[in-house]
């Protein structure tokens, strides 16, 4: 179990995430064709390209919610391909959601808790009988909690309603929530989106913060190409659910196929 | 209470001041429970009956609102799942041969005994369809827990050795280390006697309370938060590392226990288990209940559930002096249709009006929170301060 | 042999019945999501409109007028809710109709009474020997008319302006609005449907040998719901698959009595069926299976 000591969580060991030749297919229409690329650790790795390009697609293949009807996922030692979502996130993949999927009537600490889930064990017995240690378990991770929403600056919104903060702040719990399952991984899908300059700002400020101090592995799904260009490590482009380009930022913004791909036929509203 | 605001400050630290200012709500249940604790010295036996069915209604209700309210799984089998309870019951305690010439049998084994293995059997038999239920997703659930209403109907009727068949089967009291629930041994407190129904309501009464707590703890903890989750997205529960097939599976299970446990309650309180009672409309009435009560909130289910199954009763108990009710069967609005048309007409009026019920009312009437249908109270039980900011 | 063909015919013109029931409950789904447990109250709506004007007009004109105000009351329905809860989920929609089939079963009841009424119409116990079964006459019209409206039904569902835009809403309800479908008429229109095949339904589902109706025809009309879930919940096709699937099962153990525990297990046959296809596929034989896998 994740030790839940007082200092920000150092991840010792941080796998590499590899897709290898990553294939999803639609009702005849392939979202994903034969994708492959690998997250080393500790970086940050964007997945861009025009909509419908497959990149919540490869998300959802990551955290296990699609099937791929070929091609691998593996998370350092553990293949990924057939588990399911639950089996995942207690791996060490947490995710935030584009459009917020927070319990709206819960507040913060509650929805963090739920980041819990996997490393706490209370079942229905347990809490309904309110036997000791299940109180004791939910004191030492609320204090964990409380923590994370410190760090993420939600510190003072603690037991507010999810549904009644602002859209920024609503992002930022759902990074949170992701934190709360301490994982090796971030998934992280359009963190910025909707957002306006300031909050953007605040966002980006916070992934470099993860990275930085939590030293985990992120993967981020985004359409700022400032955003993109400024934080990560390196980039993968997908156009038409296949892999066009992949390098360092610098690299990928000059690649001719990226700029047809963005420019060209490929691009949508 | 405002007074606690102006004792002198120096006297009560923040922290318990705090706590203090929880207490009125605390201390107006307790005294809720105290005064129906006492009733039974003040109440006919007519109403002392409603009030046993009621209670039995409020446990099983509650299993139910945790399963539709906080976990969002829609059922209708919940009359099924208390005709195990109730079955269960009368067989595990009943004796071949008992009176009323049925064809019933029985194991004969200890009152108490037969109640936890009731409610268990009624878990287990929870669990059995939990293939079912773990897959579905809410709705689909709906229509095929239909098929336990109906296929429990065709056992009620037919597997007559456990049920009596068509006309039922009688329940042996129930009776606590030796000492029997019956009018037998009748104790007179405060010069009232107390017979078999004031007895099983203090017993009632008790195990109410209980399953009470047992549901906000449930609801307030690690799986009350999971199923919530898993209510509003399941794809995100399931990517914040919930099993959801097994927590759909989990709140099942639980359900239908709480729902053996009020079939329990109805077979003492009845004396004696038909087919009839069993029916779609119960598990609708139930339904009624908990979504008039307001999905999810525990007290809700309590405070609707009270009402759909004591309100039939003292309509028709009352029907002389009210207006436009007639007698069963003159083909006006007895109490049982004036009922049911009330309650109809409530779950309409709440799901269109007060998606929150009488629980969504009442936190909006008394200020609090009000983006909560569901409240559980803030996560840890011990006031810690925060340390941020 | 000919008990098996005899059972066979009676099988189909019963899973027709509950073809056409079932066939309103997914039409309704598939427009508005809507789970209506009040369909099988709007069935006895329709009907018992149909036995009161019995006798007082012709019977084609009770039918008629009987699909009217199903038609109506269902249109109400979508109304109500249309009104207020245009995007609230899937339970609170599903619970809405359970008040609503309170409300509606309740008052039957009592306008019912004890009586059953005869529905009134023409082809009485009259028994047809097609050779190769025998089979009551109202059971053969049923069969006939259940095949003229399913059939009339996919046309319109495939080539009118209402079928393409609701098979258009329920793949892409936006893109829908972009082509100026009206989502208010198509709804409309999917609830009036459903009201008049339960209409029609009715007068079959209480035609000999069954004595009449009551209000306990809702009970009969509910196994349409199984019907309609083991064929998948939004698939217009499954709904007659289902609904054959289930009249033909049920027809077969009544017939030739098999019996679980001294009872007829034809009464909960088509709960049994339901049970088993649902283990094996959790979202009916025809089906949109979900993507996502949680």
């Amino acid at each position: 179990m994740t030790a839940t000591a007082t200092t920000p969580v150092t991840a010792a060991d941080v796998p590499p995430l590899v897709l290898r030749d990553v294939t999803v297919a639609f009702a005849g229409l392939t979202a994903l064709d034969a994708v492959s690329f690998t997250v080393e650790p500790g970086t940050v790795h964007a997945l861009i390209g025009p909509n419908g390009a497959g990149k919540s697609t490869a998300f959802n293949v990551v955290s296990g919610i699609y099937r791929c009807g070929a091609g691998s996922v593996r998370f350092g030692d553990h293949d990924l391909t057939s588990l399911r979502p639950h089996r995942i996130a207690r791996l060490g993949v947490a995710r935030a959601f584009q459009n917020i999927a927070l319990s709206k009537g819960q507040t913060v600490v509650e929805n963090l808790m739920l980041g819990r889930h996997g490393l706490t064990r209370a079942g229905f017995v347990r809490s309904g009988l309110r036997l000791p240690s299940a109180t004791r378990e939910g004191v030492r991770h609320g204090a964990r909690v409380r923590e994370i929403a410190a760090f993420v600056g939600l510190g003072d919104k603690l037991d507010r309603p999810a549904g009644l903060l602002s859209y920024g702040d609503q992002k930022r719990v759902e990074v949170a929530r992701a934190l709360a399952c301490e994982p090796r991984l971030l998934l992280l899908d359009e963190p910025v989106a909707g957002m306006n300059a300031d909050e953007k700002a605040r966002m980006a400020g916070l992934i470099a913060q993860v990275r930085k101090e939590l030293g985990i592995s992120i993967l981020l799904v985004e359409h700022d190409m400032g955003l993109v260009m400024g934080i990560s490590d390196r980039v993968t482009v997908l156009d038409f659910g296949r892999c066009i380009a992949e390098g360092t930022p610098a690299e990928v913004q000059t690649d001719p196929e990226v700029v047809k791909a963005y420019l060209g036929t490929g691009e949508e509203p | 209470m405002s007074e606690t605001a102006t004792l002198p400050a120096t006297a009560v630290p923040a922290q318990a001041q705090r706590r203090r200012r929880v207490r009125p709500s605390a201390l107006a249940r307790i005294g809720l429970i105290a005064l129906l604790a006492v009733l039974p010295l003040y109440i006919d036996v007519g109403l002392l009956t409603i009030g046993l069915f009621a209670m039995a209604a409020v446990v099983a209700a509650i299993g139910l609102t945790i399963l539709v309210g906080a976990a969002g799984q829609l059922s209708l089998a919940h009359a099924f799942f208390l005709a195990v309870g109730a079955y269960g019951y009368a067989y595990f305690a009943g004796s071949a041969g008992v009176a009323g010439a049925s064809s019933a049998t029985g194991l004969g084994l200890d009152p108490l005994l037969a109640a936890v293995l009731a409610v268990l059997v009624a878990g287990f038999v929870g669990l059995l369809f939990s293939p079912i239920a773990s897959r579905l997703r809410g709705i689909y659930l709906g229509v095929a827990s239909l098929s336990l209403v109906f296929i429990g109907e065709f056992l009620y009727e037919n597997v007559r050795s456990v049920t009596g068949g068509f006309n039922g089967r009688a329940a042996p009291p129930f009776s606590l280390f030796g000492w029997e629930f019956t009018d037998a041994n009748t104790l007179v407190v405060a010069g009232v006697p107390f017979g078999r129904f004031e007895k099983l309501w203090e017993l009632f009464l008790i195990v109410l309370v209980l399953s009470y707590l047992f549901a906000n703890n449930v609801l307030r903890g690690r799986m009350g938060r999971a199923m919530q989750t898993m209510r509003d997205s399941e794809v995100a529960a399931a990517v914040m590392g919930v099993d959801v097939r097994r927590t759909k599976a989990g709140v099942f299970v639980l359900s239908s226990m709480y729902a053996g446990l009020g079939g329990v309650m109805v077979a003492l309180a009845f004396g004696r288990l038909t087919p009839s009672y069993f029916s779609l409309a119960l598990s609708i009435g139930f339904l009624a209940a908990i979504v008039v009560g307001g999905l999810g909130s525990v007290g809700g289910a309590a405070v609707g559930a009270f009402f759909v199954t004591a309100g039939p009763l003292l309509i028709t108990r009352y029907s002389s002096s009210l207006p436009f009710i007639s007698a069963s069967g003159s083909g006006g609005y007895d109490g049982g249709k004036a009922a049911a048309l009330l309650y109809g007409l409530a779950v309409v009026l709440v799901v269109l009006f007060e998606p929150g019920g009488l629980a969504g009312l009442g936190q909006r009437l008394t200020g609090r929170r009000t983006a909560r249908v569901l409240a559980p109270a803030p996560l840890t039980g011990s006031s810690k301060p925060e340390e941020s900011s | 042999m000919t008990d098996f063909l005899n059972y066979l015919v009676n099988g189909i013109s019963l899973g027709g019945t509950y073809a056409l029931i079932a066939l309103g409950f997914v039409v309704v789904f598939k427009a508005t999501e809507v789970v209506n447990f009040a369909h099988g109250s709007l069935l006895v709506l329709g009907g018992y409109v149909i036995a009161r004007l019995a006798g007082d007009v012709p019977f084609v004109v009770a039918v008629l007028l009987g699909c009217l105000v199903a038609a109506v009351g269902a249109v109400l329905v979508e109304r109500l809710y249309s009104w207020r809860l245009r995007d609230s989920n899937v339970n609170a929609l599903a619970i809405l109709t359970i008040g609503i089939d309170i409300l509606l079963i309740t008052e039957l009841t009592r306008r019912f009474g004890p009586d059953i009424l005869p529905t009134g119409d023409p082809w009485g116990n009259a028994v047809v020997d097609l050779g190769i079964a025998k089979i009551a006459q109202a059971r053969l019209v049923g069969i006939g008319v259940t095949a003229v409206l399913l059939v009339a039904f996919f046309v319109a569902f495939k080539y009118s302006s209402w079928g393409i835009a609701m098979r258009a809403g329920a793949e892409d309800g936006e893109a829908a609005a972009l082509m100026g479908v009206r989502r208010g008429r198509v709804t409309m229109t999917a609830w009036a449907v459903a009201g008049v095949l339960a209409a029609v339904a009715a007068v079959f589902l209480c035609a000999f040998p069954t004595p009449g109706i009551d209000a306990s025809v809702r009970q009969t009309a509910l196994r349409a719901f199984p019907a309609a879930i083991l064929g998948g919940l939004d698939s217009t096709a499954g709904a007659v698959v289902g609904g054959l699937a289930i009249g033909i099962a049920e027809a077969m153990t009544g017939g030739y009595g098999v019996r679980l525990a001294g009872g007829n297990l034809n009464d909960v046959v088509p709960y049994l069926v339901m049970l088993v296809v649902l283990l094996v596929r959790p979202s009916g034989l025809l089906g949109t299976r979900e993507l996502t896998r949680v």
